[in-house]
């Protein structure tokens, strides 16, 4: 801990994420266990926490570091493949052709498994891709970008081609990963069958777990020196530089890093929604995750989770009780947010703090002197 | 049988030289009603041979009738035969009325009755092989006589590859007079590819060399196998000749592919450019990343879609519970496809106005906020494109192409359509106008000086405000402009503009930020590589085996050459900017950034 | 006095045709306080730009020590020991001063060095130390962007201290500053002179009479050195007078 300790702001964050923590991890469950949560409620947040886990990824990069990745949905769903081809080895022969490799691949004629579909049948080795596959994109793209001094709006624009150009890759059947249809009909994960509430119900915890972790590494990260470096680049790259610091490298440790989360969030929410396919790679899906960090507030950690996690709700809501008009809604919630409360939600307590002053100087003899204690992480009005 | 020749002859030289329909008094019904009546059949094809090369709109349909055992010959009483159509032929005698052939007028017996058709009065009139044989000859020469030269192209073309040397005759006449160019190379080749079949030697020597010199493309199976026979044979003059022909047309093959792509490229270029031109103003010149520039093409092109129902039956718009008619002119013709003129400008006029409520109402407050305000815009993207939705429908709406726009032009068997040749013009109009627009104009004079220095600008007394909206405006109408043209070329639906966001930024970013030149360069290099990409990767890819590992898979993936050229475009795309991280014509100024 | 430890020699840069630098010789000797002067356009900036690694030189030789600066790039550069100091302050808006010095005490720079780094007591006293020094004690824990603009100023060069540099590049440090303050920079400066080398960009004259009353003055016109000497020299300098009086046309 490198950071001057900053105050009982922290502190009481970190008591509300416990209690917060507590209830989603373990009253929720046994809640869902005693019949009170249904089944489908507890799916619906696990979807929502591996949404929040993917905010988070997009937060380290364009909260603290200052630079907007449209890639994200593209890791995102490379996580979601490499825990898909798993998912279908352990399909079996229980597909439709009742054959021993995935049915896509019957239908393209294959009589036997492609080579590099073979060591997929295990899981710790679909989970090492997980987290090596994205990594090594996104190492190769990132050391090509951040070399080249690709930043702010440029970085914006060629990471969204490069989810682009994926996604039109993984639409095609020669890619011999399932084409627009992608991987669905999933029935085994680790040996459990993958739709009993049971199984469901670990899910939902083991993406709550990791959504704990992974707040908890940010948080970490956020306090040491390196998490100086990387909000100083983000506010003045070029000092950074003349301090002696090689920002690229430390651009490419978080871009890595950062594309890592989003794939374990996309290889939790695959056994919860049971399918993936390229539609989740399309650079729309990145600027949704962006949308909800915008909302919830960037360049903090409870941000991203709140963001995710709101918007996901009303969109599940308005999607159903305003179907035409629900798109109006989150367009228009985000120009809103964009230029009006440019912190998100998160700010919205400091905001209404000078509102809340005021209404109190209406009664004098309880007039309380009221300064804005500075986030020592973010100042995201000052970004550029 | 001399006579009958005679006589085929005669018809046909009449009908080349007139290219007319009817020849005298031989119509095609008269013909096939001399033929029904024909006492044998050898006499009946000699009668319809006569008819070769004849475009007459009832032969088709007689002779098909024939062929459905619809037509006989009626005896009356008096022994006087007429020939009938009979439609639905003998099983429909109880209820088919009879027909005669000639006069096209219900058959009457002498009191005026209708005649009732039975097995006894109605002879068929019969068809073998030999005679279904000469039927096909006549009905493929029909068109050969035909005034559009489209239809003349298509039948000797479909004559050629019959390669029956029984129309070798009639292709030759018709070359003799034929005045169109490609008709005539296509006879040329049609009969040096009948002449493969020939019997003597020589003359498939001469056709073999024939079908080299003019480039056949076509040729390529039949100059093979006359090679594989020849080989065989052992006929070593005609295996020279063959080989030489195939090399020559293999040659004239890998031109045509090369100016074919070379065009298809500047094509591609020229849709890049112009859906970039408006963003290079935008993006470029004002530094405003504008995710609903899509959308503003789109507006451009639903406009065209308004504009074309306008000029014909009218349209109405549900939006938002309320039903919109819009009446509509009701033109047909030349005065309906005149649409597309109006269009245009309405289109540039549209997007216009819609950037320029954009600029006012969201992208006004985010000047210093690069990033934001790509958020923001991509919000407006979200709402446009519902917005389409619920006035347009969710589905791809249609958009006629005038005819000035649909043909096309071939030359030396490239192909040159229309609305691509369009798109090369308009975009080099559209450039020439923004360069006058921005360097001619005092209102180009202020967007410089205000996108190089707003504040200073501001100091001497510009109204920034007012030039940046007018900036947007015109960025805008770009777009729109590209919409107007997308429509020509691609379907018209609400997500048109997200097809192409991806490639515009692409061309502004390599262009290089702030600098029309570099985007009209940018725009042509990326759509010719996409394209060469596109044409040789099939042939480049088998080559990809070598790679360690990824072999197999690369040259599997290389099949799908538009995808993987796509992706190596980006490729080059992130390689070149490692060597110019500003594009290609980047401002070499020193900027403190900080 | 020894070898010089930077070497400018015959380099050019030009932007767009313009030639910002022309031919420029230049010689730092250890210790040096060096003052740097010219009309605007002069090319001082783009000198600075040259030395750091910003801008590399169309031709020519910059030599640091045994290095060839040419060849590297910004934060190699400064990790040889040469600190930058720009124009408009140049700090961290959002972290504390405390912070803005901790990031730039010298020290190893790798990105896994800094996940696992402690601050050693040592540290802890140097930056308490540097505090003092920019009269910045009692702001140590307020962000920077709410210091005043002087302060700003002051906490850039403490930063570049923090480094422990050789070579201290320093680009109008008393703009915006008030006249006590300004003083008192000059003071400073005055003071690390003998330590450390300074190069000095200066516009305002009483500031650089402060502080260049024995040390040498570079002018630079248009992108090449016009005159180096004294200041009282510089001043009685015809060329100079005309250069920045603009008296009469400029003879060749």
């Amino acid at each position: 801990m490198i950071a001057q300790p900053d105050n009982s702001r922290l502190k009481t964050e970190l008591i509300i994420a416990g209690m917060i923590a507590f209830f989603m991890l373990v009253v929720m469950p046994i809640l869902n266990a005693q019949g009170i949560i249904s089944n489908f409620t507890i799916n619906l947040w696990g979807k929502y926490l591996s949404y929040a886990l993917l905010a988070i990824s997009v937060d380290l990069l364009w909260g603290y570091t200052g630079l907007l990745s449209l890639g994200q949905a593209l890791f995102f769903t490379l996580g979601g493949y490499m825990h898909g081809m798993y998912l279908m080895r352990m399909i079996g022969d229980l597909g439709q052709y009742q054959q021993p490799i995935p049915d896509f691949l019957v239908f393209l004629g294959w009589t036997e498994l492609p080579n590099f579909w073979k060591p997929f049948s295990s899981f710790p080795f679909a989970f090492g891709m997980v987290l090596l596959v994205p990594g090594i994109v996104a190492g190769i793209f990132g050391f090509f970008a951040f070399r080249s001094r690709i930043k702010g709006v440029y970085f914006s624009i060629l990471t969204q081609a490069l989810t682009y150009a994926a996604a039109i890759m993984f639409f095609r059947n020669n890619l011999l990963l399932g084409g627009n249809n992608g991987f669905t009909d999933f029935k085994f994960i680790l040996g459990f069958d993958i739709l009993s509430a049971t199984t469901q119900r670990w899910l939902y915890i083991a993406t709550g777990v990791t959504l704990l972790g992974v707040y908890a590494l940010c948080r970490w990260l956020s306090k040491t020196k390196f998490g100086l470096v990387q909000r100083a680049i983000r506010d003045g790259e070029n000092r950074v530089l003349f301090s002696g610091y090689a920002a690229a490298d430390y651009k490419l440790f978080v871009f890595v890093l950062s594309a890592m989360i989003a794939s374990v969030a996309g290889a939790l929410y695959v056994p919860q929604v049971g399918i993936i396919n390229p539609g989740e790679m399309v650079p729309a899906k990145s600027l949704e995750a962006v949308v909800w960090v915008a909302v919830g507030g960037r360049g903090t950690l409870v941000g991203p989770i709140i963001g995710a996690i709101f918007i996901n709700v009303l969109k599940s809501w308005a999607a159903r009780a305003f179907p035409d008009l629900w798109l109006f809604l989150l367009g228009g919630l985000f120009i809103l947010v964009v230029i009006f409360l440019p912190g998100g939600l998160v700010s919205l307590p400091e905001r209404l703090r000078p509102v809340w002053a005021k209404i109190r100087s209406w009664f004098p003899s309880r007039a309380v002197a009221v300064t804005a204690p500075a986030d020592s992480d973010s100042n995201p009005t000052k970004l550029n | 049988m001399k006579i009958i020749h005679t006589h085929r002859w005669l018809v046909i030289y009449a009908l080349l030289l007139w290219g007319g329909n009817s020849v005298g008094a031989a119509t095609s019904r008269e013909v096939i009603a001399e033929a029904m009546l024909a006492s044998n059949d050898r006499e009946k094809i000699a009668i319809i041979d006569t008819l070769a090369g004849l475009g007459d709109a009832d032969l088709a349909a007689l002779l098909a009738a024939w062929k459905r055992d619809e037509l006989f010959v009626f005896s009356d009483t008096n022994g006087s035969k007429t020939p009938v159509l009979i439609p639905g032929g003998q099983d429909a005698f109880d209820t088919a009325v009879p027909q005669t052939i000639l006069g096209q007028v219900i058959l009457v017996d002498g009191s005026g009755e209708v005649v009732v058709p039975t097995r006894d009065t109605m002879d068929r009139v019969r068809h073998n092989n030999r005679l279904r044989r000469a039927m096909k000859r006549v009905l493929d020469l029909m068109d050969l006589g035909s005034e559009a030269a489209g239809k003349r192209l298509q039948a000797v073309q479909t004559i050629g590859f019959s390669r029956d040397l029984d129309n070798l005759p009639v292709l030759e006449a018709r070359l003799a007079i034929e005045e169109n160019g490609q008709v005539h190379q296509a006879l040329r080749q049609a009969i040096a590819l009948v002449q493969l079949n020939h019997a003597e030697p020589v003359v498939r020597l001469a056709a073999v060399k024939e079908l080299g010199k003019i480039h056949s493309l076509s040729s390529t199976d039949a100059l093979t196998s006359i090679l594989a026979d020849a080989t065989k044979a052992g006929d070593q003059a005609l295996v020279a000749a063959a080989t030489s022909a195939l090399r020559e047309v293999e040659e004239h093959r890998s031109v045509v592919d090369f100016v074919g792509t070379i065009f298809r490229g500047l094509s591609l270029g020229s849709i890049l450019l112009v859906v970039a031109l408006g963003l290079a103003i935008t993006f470029g010149l004002m530094g405003v990343i504008n995710m609903a520039h899509g959308e503003m093409i789109a507006v451009g092109a639903y406009t065209t879609y308004l504009v074309q129902n306008i000029f014909g039956a009218g349209i109405v718009i549900p939006a938002f519970g309320l039903s919109i008619g819009i009446p509509g002119m009701n033109l047909e013709g030349w005065g309906y496809e005149l649409y597309f003129v109006a269009a245009v400008p309405a289109s540039f006029l549209m997007a216009a106005l819609v950037g320029i409520a954009l600029e006012r109402g969201i992208i006004q407050f985010l000047y210093r906020r690069p990033l934001e305000s790509l958020l923001a815009t991509w919000g407006v993207s979200l709402v446009l494109q519902q917005v389409f939705k619920l006035m347009f429908g969710a589905n791809n709406v249609q958009v006629s192409s005038p005819s000035y726009l649909s043909g096309n032009w071939t030359v030396a068997d490239i192909v040159f359509g229309w609305n691509r040749v369009f798109v090369i013009g308009f975009a080099i109009l559209i450039v020439f106008g923004v360069w006058l627009a921005l360097n001619k104009t005092s209102l180009g004079l202020l967007i410089r000086a205000v996108m190089q220095n707003r504040s200073m600008a501001g100091f001497m007394g510009v109204r920034t405000a007012r030039v940046n909206m007018l900036t947007f405006g015109l960025g805008s109408g770009l777009a729109g402009l590209a919409g107007a043209f997308l429509s020509q070329i691609g379907n018209v639906g609400p997500s048109l503009g997200q097809a192409y966001i991806v490639d515009s930024f692409m061309v502004v970013v390599v262009g290089g930020v702030g600098n029309i030149a570099g985007t009209v360069i940018s725009a042509f290099g990326i759509g010719g590589i996409d394209q060469v990409l596109q044409q040789y990767l099939p042939v480049w890819a088998p080559g990809l085996g070598w790679v360690p590992f990824f072999g197999g898979f690369l040259q599997n993936l290389a099949q799908d050459s538009s995808v993987f050229g796509k992706i190596l475009v980006l490729a080059f795309i992130i390689l070149f900017l490692q060597w110019r991280p500003a594009g290609i014509f980047a401002r070499k100024g020193r900027q403190l950034d900080e | 006095m020894s070898h010089p430890i930077l070497n400018v020699e015959d380099v050019s840069k030009s932007y767009d045709g313009f030639k910002a630098i022309s031919d420029l010789n230049f010689y730092l000797f250890e210790g040096e306080l060096r003052t740097v002067i010219g009309p605007n356009g002069a090319g001082k900036s783009t000198f600075f730009d040259l030395i750091t690694g910003r801008a590399k030189p169309d031709m020519g030789r910059i030599q640091f020590f045994e290095d060839d600066l040419t060849q590297l790039n910004e934060y190699e550069i400064n990790r040889l020991g040469i600190g930058r100091k720009f124009q408009a302050p140049s700090v961290y808006r959002n972290h504390t001063v405390w912070e803005n010095l901790l990031l730039s005490l010298s020290g190893t720079r790798g990105v896994f060095a800094a996940l696992f780094h402690r601050l050693s007591s040592d540290q802890r006293d140097r930056i308490d130390e540097l505090l003092k020094l920019i009269r910045l004690d009692e702001k140590r824990d307020l962000h920077a962007e709410q210091l005043s603009h002087g302060e700003k100023q002051w906490l850039e060069i403490g930063m570049l201290l923090a480094s422990d540099p050789k070579v201290l590049l320093i680009d109008e440090p008393a703009a915006g500053m008030t006249d006590e303050e300004t003083h008192r920079t000059g003071e400073l400066l005055l003071s690390l002179a003998g330590k450390h080398s300074l190069v000095v960009v200066e516009h305002d004259m009483t500031f650089v009479k402060q502080i260049a009353q024995d040390t040498g003055v570079t002018v630079l016109h248009q992108g090449s050195v016009l005159f180096e000497g004294k200041f009282d020299e510089v001043q009685a300098n015809p060329q100079v007078r005309e250069v920045y009086l603009g008296r009469g046309k400029h003879e060749p």
